[in-house]
């Protein structure tokens, strides 16, 4: 089936379509970092919830003030003397708490803790300065700063700098995490997302319409008006009828309420599209032949009406793909979605007060991410309709 | 049925006929813009209208009998059809294949008219048939409101539709398909055109009702002297109804002449084949020795497609008496001797004589009085 | 006529009757009492707020009267969240500003879509088109959020920075709406609103009148010897009226929906940021009444659909 798919017009018709092409293999290489981040832990969901350096910083490593300086030294120096003050430096030498940029093994306890004392020290002789974050004169005593900070915590080296690079390369946002990492670990998040309720909605959906339409009689009466009623509901209101469902319950910090409300929305659409489509096809002549030889009814619609809807599907759950990651950010910018850990909708939502201060780099990312998966999957699903279904409006 | 009314182009039809054709196509070419490159449909096309005359275009679908009249109306899509800069579509000495737009909807409607082949969908759906008339009749008269409606009422009754007051009142779903087919052709016929393309009028329709359009048709061109070109595939109705007959073949005219050597006499093998292959009352219930009925004869192969053309003659492959010549080179549209006005494409064209035409003679001679009664012989009407 | 839109009001009354079982069913499905009052609360205080709203009658008996209450649109039980408010008067307080957001953005999202679609299939495949299509595309692929969050920012913060003085308030709502404070209350709303609903409403108005551009009807026009504006403006758009008002009828849930978020992010007091918040605190008496509210809304705009379909087109009136 899988030859005569590739065999058929509409699909050398899609392969000739490089923007189809190219939009297919920009959603393969999300959905690979998706799937790095699920079964290797490349990022893990911890990483994009602690510090790693001062707050707002902007990406690609943009000219910083003394300020965002000195911000950023106090939070090393701040490390460091936690693990004095615990009297374990090991675990900051590990790289435990603070990944690459290791506690340095070549100083001892008192060394550090002078040294911890000095920085913090000029940090608030600088501080008092009127207007220090424009004075130039500040510069030497931050320049030192920052000297202590590299003295305290090398430059990571090989693979470490690599990752340590990347962590920052995007800055940080109102609570000094990795942009970046969030952004990545979102991916994941949003494929999930999608996958699920796209999947389950398109399977969900065409198998009730196909047996609907196929079958006829009062199973189409029940799904016709099991379908109505589900569409009269706007779907914001439903969705919100779910998450008030699954607020305080043991699900409601999973994606699980999510994948319901989705799931319980979407499978209208396919279902409807199926049905009709199953309608028409009920009526060519090799269906009736098929009924005629006397091939049971069950085995005609999985073998030959179902199959012959597959482009439908596909199509519908590109669509569908897009609805759930565009429905994440509005739910969870309400507060409905996604509650543990990052992802574009939390991500864009905070930016609200980042934005008013002129910071971009957290809305910038998510939505450039988004923004690419999204386009990828809209360019997808018009090629697929333009190669399967050229009759659709 | 009263007079029709009075119009600016009375004075057009009081004058004598023209000696010449009305419309003359030459070298015809059109070709259309395609996902794989440019293909042509219709390759240098040449033939004349002659005032008040029925010209029957005839072919197997994909043939380029739609293309060619789309073309004479230049109603091709946009961007994707293009007609051939050699082409000519003289129409009173004006071509019309170079005519700017806004004085080529002059002509369309009014001095060329068209209808087709689907009366289901070639209506507007949402509007009156009354209004749909009108439309017609506000572009090409000076008429005014009153007069365009007592116009459409008087061409609904010339195109026998019962109670026309009624009727220019409803919507088209509200009419049959032969109605409606009747209400295409009045639009069509409201401002005397001097040639009306119908393209497969009648192809859509039921049996019975498609007699009756047929007859129809030939009583209006009767009355009003229209010129009209009829596109069909089916040969029984160019029997009934034609003058001349042009059988087009991949996109090339290949025979052209009066009716009646066409059936009787065919030249080409492609025509032949085609005469050989409609069925016939009598021939079809008699069974023959063996207790079966004879098969009836098909042309074997299929048209060849527009982008693999054959070097020599377009027909070779499914041709029965090919040569080495066919292969080669293609043969000239050229008289080969069968009386005025035809010509055919053919290396070796049938004769009289010729034994291979033999069966031929037979079928044009017993088929045609057979084919004719078939489609037009019936009564009913679906008022 | 009449029979037709009694028959298309008497279809839809089972459907609504489902919805509000679905949602009563839903909302049911954890104690609502105890979801607002916590754990800590005595077990008296529990069974007396239960008995207070009737949630310790039969399922059957709270369905029936629940929809007697909607009905006649009387839901008169307290607030949980706002104590001294019923529900109803949240209610009539909520409709105006989300009408006034909602309405206008309808109406100039369709107008401008409906001709930007035109134009686009008028130029079908050329230059104009294909601009079009592409910028629709990108426009699509953003997220709401991000053109309120930027619209806020630069249409409120910046603009006004720039002029001088205040165009568009940052947020808030009007105590008394005027022409004036609607312009600088709602306005910059209602304009995210358009610029987001604008690219999936001109891709699908210019897919339509590429559909009725190949229909058979438009051949005969052009035989006719009509002209091409004709053609577009009278044939195309009055049979495409039909796939059109399906369209603005299916917008609307969304964008009351869509509103929903800029009810919230405008701090507008609408009817989508009162339901909300009523989630938020588990105010289950106004849960229960805007969701019944929301989905009758829907099932209005769905009768309307039908009947503006049979003015539209004659064919559906005999069926």
């Amino acid at each position: 089936m899988v030859a005569r798919f590739f065999r058929s017009r509409g699909a050398r018709k899609f392969m000739a379509n490089r923007l189809a092409v190219a939009a297919f293999l920009v959603i393969a290489g999300y959905l690979l970092v998706a799937g790095l981040v699920w079964f290797t832990g490349i990022i893990t969901l911890e990483e994009t919830l602690g510090r790693i350096g001062a707050s707002y910083q902007p990406g690609l490593w943009g000219a910083q003030r003394s300020g965002k300086r000195i911000e950023d030294a106090t939070f090393w120096f701040e490390v460091a003397q936690n693990a004095a003050d615990r009297g374990d430096f090991e675990t900051a030498r590990g790289g435990v708490a603070f990944y690459e940029r290791r506690l340095t093994g070549e100083l001892d306890a008192d060394e550090i803790k002078a040294r911890v004392a000095r920085g913090i020290a000029l940090a608030k002789e600088v501080l008092v300065v009127e207007g220090f974050d424009e004075s130039a004169s500040v510069l030497p005593k931050v320049d030192e700063i920052d000297a202590i900070v590299v003295e305290l915590f090398p430059h990571p080296e090989g693979w470490d700098a690599f990752m340590y690079g990347a962590r920052h390369v995007l800055g940080t946002d109102r609570q000094g995490r990795s942009i970046s990492f969030r952004a990545i670990y979102s991916i994941k998040v949003a494929v999930q997302v999608g996958v699920v309720t796209a999947l389950f909605a398109v399977l969900f959906g065409s198998f009730v319409g196909a047996a609907a339409a196929f079958f006829g009689g009062w199973i189409d009466h029940a799904v016709i008006w099991l379908y109505s009623t589900f569409s009269s509901i706007p779907y914001l209101v439903l969705l919100s009828v779910l998450v008030y469902m699954f607020n305080d319950t043991s699900v409601d910090k999973t994606l699980i309420p999510l994948y319901v409300a989705f799931g319980l929305t979407f499978w209208v659409g396919p279902c409807r599209v199926i049905r009709g489509e199953t309608l028409k096809i009920k009526e060519l002549e090799y269906i009736q032949a098929a009924t005629a030889i006397g091939f049971s009814r069950t085995y005609i619609l999985i073998k030959h009406v179902i199959p012959n809807t597959a482009h439908l599907m596909f199509i519908n759950a590109s669509l569908l793909f897009i609805g759930a990651i565009k429905g994440e950010v509005i739910l969870s910018f309400l507060g409905l979605g996604v509650k543990s850990g990052p992802s574009w909708g939390i991500m864009i939502s905070q930016s609200k007060a980042e934005v008013v201060s002129g910071f971009f780099w957290q809305i910038g990312t998510a939505t450039v991410l988004m923004f690419v998966l999204v386009l990828a999957f809209n360019i997808l699903s018009d090629a697929l309709q333009d190669a399967f279904d050229p009759k659709h409006v | 049925m009263s007079e029709p009314t009075a119009t600016r182009t009375e004075s057009r039809r009081n004058l004598p006929p023209p000696a010449g054709p009305i419309l003359k196509v030459r070298h015809l070419t059109t070709s259309f813009r395609t996902d794989d490159g440019i293909v042509t449909a219709v390759d240098d096309v040449s033939f004349d209208v002659f005032a008040g005359e029925t010209v029957g275009i005839v072919g197997e679908s994909g043939c380029g009998k739609t293309v060619t009249v789309k073309s004479i109306m230049r109603l091709l899509p946009e961007f994707t059809g293009i007609i051939g800069p050699k082409s000519e579509i003289l129409f009173e000495d004006q071509n019309i294949a170079t005519l700017d737009e806004s004085s080529m909807r002059k002509i369309r409607g009014d001095r060329i008219a068209m209808i087709f082949q689907e009366p289901m969908t070639s209506l507007n759906p949402v509007f009156r048939i009354g209004w749909q008339i009108d439309e017609a009749l506000k572009y090409h008269t000076d008429l005014d409101s009153a007069g365009r409606r007592a116009r459409a009422i008087e061409m609904l009754e010339l195109v026998q539709i019962p109670n026309p007051e009624k009727r220019i009142r409803e919507y088209p779903h509200q009419l049959s398909g032969g109605m409606r087919q009747r209400v295409m052709i009045a639009m069509a016929l409201c401002c005397e055109p001097d040639i009306l393309v119908a393209d497969e009028p009648t192809t859509a329709l039921d049996v019975t009702i498609q007699a009756q359009i047929l007859r129809l048709m030939d009583e209006l061109k009767k009355k009003l002297g229209t010129a009209t070109m009829l596109i069909t595939h089916d040969l029984g109705v160019v029997a009934q109804v034609c003058d001349r007959v042009i059988v087009m073949y991949a996109g090339r005219v290949i025979e052209e002449g009066p009716v009646h050597d066409i059936f009787h006499r065919p030249q080409h093998p492609y025509t032949r084949a085609l005469l050989q292959s409609i069925p016939k009352g009598g021939e079809r219930s008699r069974k023959g020795a063996d207790g079966k009925r004879p098969r009836l004869p098909a042309i074997p192969g299929i048209v060849p497609s527009l982008r693999e053309l054959p070097d020599g003659c377009r027909f070779q492959d499914r041709c029965q008496f090919k040569e080495q010549r066919c292969v080669d080179e293609e043969p000239q549209l050229i008289d080969h001797g069968r009386g005025e006005g035809s010509e055919v494409r053919c290396h070796i064209p049938l004769t009289d004589g010729d034994p291979r035409a033999e069966r031929a003679a037979i079928v044009g001679a017993g088929g045609l009085g057979d084919v004719a009664g078939a489609t037009g012989k019936s009564e009913e009407d679906d008022v | 006529m009449w029979v037709y839109i009694l028959r298309r009001i008497l279809y839809n009354i089972p459907v609504y009757l489902g919805i509000l079982l679905l949602v009563m069913l839903a909302l049911r499905t954890k104690d609502p009492v105890w979801a607002f009052l916590g754990k800590r609360k005595s077990v008296a205080d529990h069974d007396a707020l239960e008995h207070k709203l009737g949630l310790d009658r039969a399922f059957a008996v709270q369905y029936v009267l629940f929809v007697g209450d909607v009905v006649t649109l009387s839901f008169d039980q307290e607030s949980w969240g706002q104590p001294g408010k019923t529900a109803n008067e949240l209610l009539g307080d909520a409709i105006v500003p989300s009408l006034v957001i909602t309405a206008p953005a309808l109406l100039l999202s369709s107008l401008i879509s409906i001709c930007v679609g035109l134009i686009s299939s008028f130029y079908r495949g050329r230059t104009p088109d294909r601009v079009l299509v592409i910028l629709a595309v990108l426009g699509m692929s953003i997220s709401f959020l991000v053109y309120i969050i930027l619209g806020q920012y630069f249409g409120a913060f910046i603009l006004n920075d720039k002029v001088g003085h205040r165009i568009f308030a940052v947020e808030g709502y009007p105590d008394s709406l005027t022409p004036f404070t609607w312009w600088t209350y709602c306005m910059l709303p209602v304009a995210i609103s358009v610029i987001v609903t604008m690219g999936y409403d001109t891709r699908f108005y210019r897919a339509v009148m590429v559909e009725e551009g190949t229909r058979d009807y438009i051949t005969t026009a052009r035989a006719k010897g009509a002209s091409k504006s004709k053609i577009m403006f009278v044939h195309m758009l009055k049979n495409a009226m039909i796939p059109i008002i399906t369209r603005v009828m299916i917008t609307l849930p969304f964008l009351i929906g869509g509103s929903i978020l800029l009810e919230m992010y405008f701090g507008i007091p609408g009817m989508g940021r009162r339901l909300i918040l009523a989630i938020r605190d588990n105010d289950f008496p106004v849960i229960q009444a805007f969701t019944a509210v929301f989905a009758g809304l829907y099932i209005i705009t769905n009768i309307l659909t039908d009947v503006l379909y049979a003015l539209v087109d004659p064919r559906v009136r005999l069926s």
